[in-house]
């Protein structure tokens, strides 16, 4: 290209850095994609799961692999991305590096859908399916929309700080409210709604791709053409005015993706609240602070670290499941802690 | 480094906290708080599944005979419970300061040093493998936990190449409860306790005995001196590290200083009643929102409003109900979170 | 020539006032310094003028069109603006901060086009950055990410640039390297700059037009010997300040003075 002669070389060796560990991301969700799809209680040799995905395999491997495994594994890839694509644009639009998912009150709002759901029809041993994950969503979003009527002032529009506080004020509230309930529940339903709360990909069903797979869609590219706009929101309100940004009206629609990606992961997966903090960390350590690249990276480490902590939640304890959430903090936190040690501020 | 124009414009700073603290306001904070709390806790004694009168509360503090019942329940079951609700109200309260000041972060609370998730996870570790473990045992082990959060923290701190920076800590923090957390959640489920766990939460401060106060109230007032000690470094030190190093302050000292006096405040509250951290949220931001930023004043005022939150926060969860008892957490929720709202909406940037 | 057009406007946060009723207007193609004492609402009026506040009263017009029914883009391809203090990301080089500059020209997925590459490259090398092209801003010394700052605002290629104290950081010799690239950009390509010094010999050397501030209303604006009167910088700053010629420049320049004794 003609533009790239104006790099300098040193631009030019970041810039082929970043889309080299782009591509090593890439390759380690398709071997550990390999990897998952032999894990699990009937074990199937590589060469086996490659022939049933081109069509040769027995009619039980087929079955396997496509109406249980497939399924799984498109999920936590995407939960995975959503989450940290959407703690990617609330750090960006926050300025807080605490920031994630949780602080918009989304995981707590699901979280109390579900609960209260439960609460009040305890009669139904087989939770409806389909159910949840439209109750979550609701109730993340209302939580959401709450917060943000709550942090809006007429004049000023949202303040990243005021956003902050009262999304911790009213998580706080939706858990105690939540403590309550729990001790409203039967023993059987607790242990299915604390299952639910710790995050499990237990959705395997084509349907729930299918529910997933839209918003990802189109709320990640949607995103990304806002990358721009984020690095200029990141060196703060005087300076993103000063370049030109809306900032008011910019936060607004980021935040409504944000929420969107994150409540529709959120719905299925239940709280993987980790992997939205931690996944746009661990890219920004990898690829530096331009979005253009933060959010491609943080959408993969964080596909790649669910399918991590699903593939080993399913395999440690077979034939019961860890929940992938319990996961995900238990191989994410260290990493994290170590990263911690050694960055300079 | 600082310039010299930056530290001139952070001494002016200075010199604003100084203005904008409302020393009268807090005397008069400090002394009618005293005052209620006083109140609350002798009605918090009167009030329950067997009414007392206030006068009898009093002939039984200063004239016991233990022939009367109602003087053996004051003494042996409401007396305990409420002073150990105004310790816990007090130590969630001061440690909450603390932090905040330390890190310059408003969201900060003990939780974050990791105690609240160590405390917890230590606690699903005895109910999974010693079940019917002694009242006394779990909170030594919940506060062994706590510490083993601290210690973590601290040692990724301090670990590190800058040394324990406020974003490192909440960083940190915020990683090491998920780990502890999501150990607790797994132990739980795994062995179907979650809800025993939230039992013991819900009990509040209601198991709390005349030996547990003698065991840890000398801890806890050395540690509240500490702090009334500490909080004019507290104040520096909230004006950020540059500025208190340039005004002669041993900033790694106080830090460390600080760290104890929020474990040993924090720890025995977490212990005590579980994760009502949000006491350590709330009160520092009220006590700032009334009497400026001077943490001379936020400390002991915060002892003061602590205390009487929780003390009626308790009274109110054995009296909505009765005979349950509403979780103290959610109460604390339920009177915190719409003044927390105000407050956000209010000012937003209060620190 | 007037480009900027400040009319009756009070501005000021949540609930002060900090500048009522100040009219003043920025002729097209000078250098225009506004000087004051602290919290006079010198950044404040700048806020304002760059409609990063919004005006409670009165308007400011941009070629006679009202800053805020612009298009905030529109306006900040013709106007840039240095704030007092600004925060880098971590792990930003200069050539990346300087390139977001190029914010308002950019569409879509912004992928940088030969003219940003050309615009971002003059300012790196006009504000003496181009060895330091490829560091991380974090890196810097005050004075050197305070150049990258003022580089940033020149890629933006605007007529019009609005600097908030731009030389504090910096030692003297690159405090007036600063001011002399500003001055030059205005001679050569006639760019209207709009800043607030706290340096007043500075100000009278470099300005043509000079503003002068107390507690959010207009002293006296007009040329530096206008403006930099014995008289005038006694109401503004309440000093009794001893005058004299600049040897280079030869407009007025304070050369000592002393606290004001009656009004102390």
């Amino acid at each position: 290209m003609k533009e790239q002669t104006y790099m300098t070389n040193s631009q030019r060796k970041s810039m082929r850095k970043n889309l080299f560990i782009i591509g090593i991301l890439c390759l380690l969700i398709v071997i550990v994609f390999m990897i998952s799809m032999n894990t699990g209680f009937i074990r199937l040799s590589p060469l086996e799961v490659i022939q049933t995905l081109f069509g040769s395999g027995t009619e039980k491997q087929h079955l396997i692999l496509f109406e249980f495994r497939l399924p799984r594994i498109i999920i936590a890839v995407l939960v995975g991305m959503g989450l940290a694509v959407s703690g990617c644009v609330l750090q960006g639009i926050s300025q807080n590096a605490l920031a994630d998912p949780g602080i918009l009150g989304i995981n707590a709002g699901a979280g109390l859908a579900v609960m209260l759901f439960i609460s009040f029809f305890p009669s139904t041993t087989a939770v409806p399916v389909f159910l949840l994950p439209i109750l979550a969503f609701t109730g993340a979003g209302i939580t959401a929309i709450i917060i943000y009527a709550l942090s809006y002032k007429r004049n000023e529009g949202i303040s990243p700080m005021r956003l902050i506080l009262t999304g911790v004020a009213i998580a706080a509230g939706i858990s105690s409210a939540m403590i309550v309930l729990t001790l409203r529940l039967s023993p059987d339903n607790y242990q299915f709604v604390a299952t639910w709360l710790a995050g499990s990909i237990w959705g395997s069903n084509w349907k729930f791709v299918l529910s997933l797979l839209p918003w990802i869609v189109v709320l990640i590219p949607f995103i990304f053409s806002k990358a721009r706009v984020l690095n200029v929101l990141n060196l703060g309100d005087l300076t993103a005015t000063g370049l030109g940004a809306s900032i008011e009206k910019e936060r607004r629609v980021l935040l409504a993706a944000a929420v969107g990606l994150a409540g529709a992961s959120v719905s299925i997966s239940g709280g993987i609240g980790f992997v939205g903090l931690i996944g746009p960390h661990l890219a920004r350590q990898l690829v530096g602070s331009r979005h253009q690249y933060v959010i491609p990276t943080a959408a993969l480490t964080g596909g790649l670290l669910v399918l991590i902590a699903d593939t080993i939640g399913r395999w440690i304890l077979q034939p019961s499941e860890i929940p992938a959430g319990i996961v995900v903090a238990v191989i994410g936190a260290p990493y994290f802690l170590y990263l911690l040690t050694r960055i300079k501020d | 480094m600082s310039t010299p124009a930056e530290e001139s414009a952070e001494i002016e700073t200075l010199e604003e906290i100084k203005k904008h603290s409302h020393p009268l306001i807090a005397i008069v904070i400090l002394f009618g708080g005293m005052t209620a709390l006083l109140f609350a806790i002798g009605l918090s004694i009167s009030l329950g599944a067997a009414d007392i009168k206030l006068a009898t509360v009093w002939t039984a503090v200063f004239n016991f005979n233990p022939e009367i019942t109602s003087h053996q329940i004051i003494r042996d079951i409401r007396m305990p419970r409420v002073l150990g609700a105004a310790m816990v109200g007090s130590c969630f309260a001061v440690a909450g300061a603390l932090m905040q000041g330390m890190t310059r972060n408003p969201l900060a609370d003990s939780g974050l040093l990791g105690l609240n998730a160590g405390a917890s996870f230590m606690l699903a570790l005895c109910f999974a493998f010693f079940p019917g473990l002694p009242y006394m045992y779990l909170i030594m082990f919940s506060f062994l936990g706590a510490g083993l959060g601290v210690l973590i923290v601290y040692g990724v701190g301090s670990l590190s190449r800058g040394g324990l920076t406020p974003i490192r800590l909440v960083l940190a923090g915020a990683a090491v409860s998920a780990l502890l957390g999501a150990l607790s959640e797994g132990i739980a489920l795994y062995f179907q306790i979650g809800q025993d766990l939230a039992f013991w939460y819900a009990g509040g401060v209601s198991g709390t005995k005349w030996i547990n106060l003698q065991i840890m109230a000398p801890w806890i007032i050395v540690a509240m001196i500490g702090a009334v000690i500490l909080s004019r470094s507290i104040t520096l030190l909230s004006l950020g590290e540059e500025v208190a190093i340039g005004l002669g302050q041993k900033t790694k000292t106080i830090k460390l200083f600080g760290m104890i006096i929020v474990l040993v405040l924090a720890g025995t509250a977490v212990s005590v009643v579980g994760a009502v951290g949000f006491v350590g949220l709330i009160v520092p931001h009220l006590t700032r929102f009334l009497i400026g930023h001077d943490y001379r004043w936020i400390i002991p005022c915060s002892i003061v409003l602590g205390g009487l939150l929780v003390v009626l926060a308790d009274l109110a969860a054995r009296m909505i109900n009765p005979p349950y008892e509403t979780p103290i957490g959610a109460l604390i929720a339920l009177i915190g979170v719409p003044f927390f709202l105000y407050l956000a909406r209010k000012g937003g940037k209060e620190l | 020539m007037t480009v900027l057009t400040i009319d009756h406007v009070a501005v000021g946060y949540a609930n002060s006032l900090i500048v009522e009723d100040l009219s003043v207007s920025i002729p097209k193609g000078k250098i225009t310094t506004i000087i004051g004492p602290n919290g006079c609402g010198k950044s404040t009026l700048l806020k304002a003028i760059s409609r990063v506040l919004k005006t409670q009263s009165g308007a400011v017009y941009l070629d006679g069109r009202a800053i805020h029914q612009l298009q905030t883009k529109e306006v900040a391809k013709r106007m840039a603006i240095l704030p007092q203090s600004a925060n880098a990301p971590g792990g930003l080089t200069v050539f990346e901060l300087v390139s977001y500059g190029r914010f308002p020209h950019q569409g879509g997925f912004g992928t940088l086009k030969k003219e940003d590459y050309e615009h971002i490259n003059w300012a790196i090398f006009v504000t003496g950055l181009n060895e330091f092209k490829d560091r991380s801003v974090e890196a810097l010394s005050g004075g050197q990410r305070q150049r990258v700052w003022i580089a940033m605002a020149l890629a933006q290629g605007t007529e019009i640039l609005i600097l908030d104290e731009p030389t504090t950081y910096l030692d003297l010799a690159h405090q007036l390297e600063v001011l002399i690239l500003l001055q030059r950009l205005n001679e050569e390509e006639g760019r209207t700059i709009v800043m607030v010094l706290h340096d007043l010999n500075h100000a009278s050397r470099f300005s043509h037009n000079m503003i002068s501030m107390k507690n959010g209303t207009l002293i006296k604006e007009g040329s530096p010997e206008e403006v930099m009167t014995c008289l005038n910088l006694q109401s503004v700053f309440n000093i009794d300040a001893r005058m004299t010629t600049c040897p280079f420049s030869k407009n007025p320049i304070c050369l000592s003075y002393q606290l004001n004794q009656k009004n102390e």
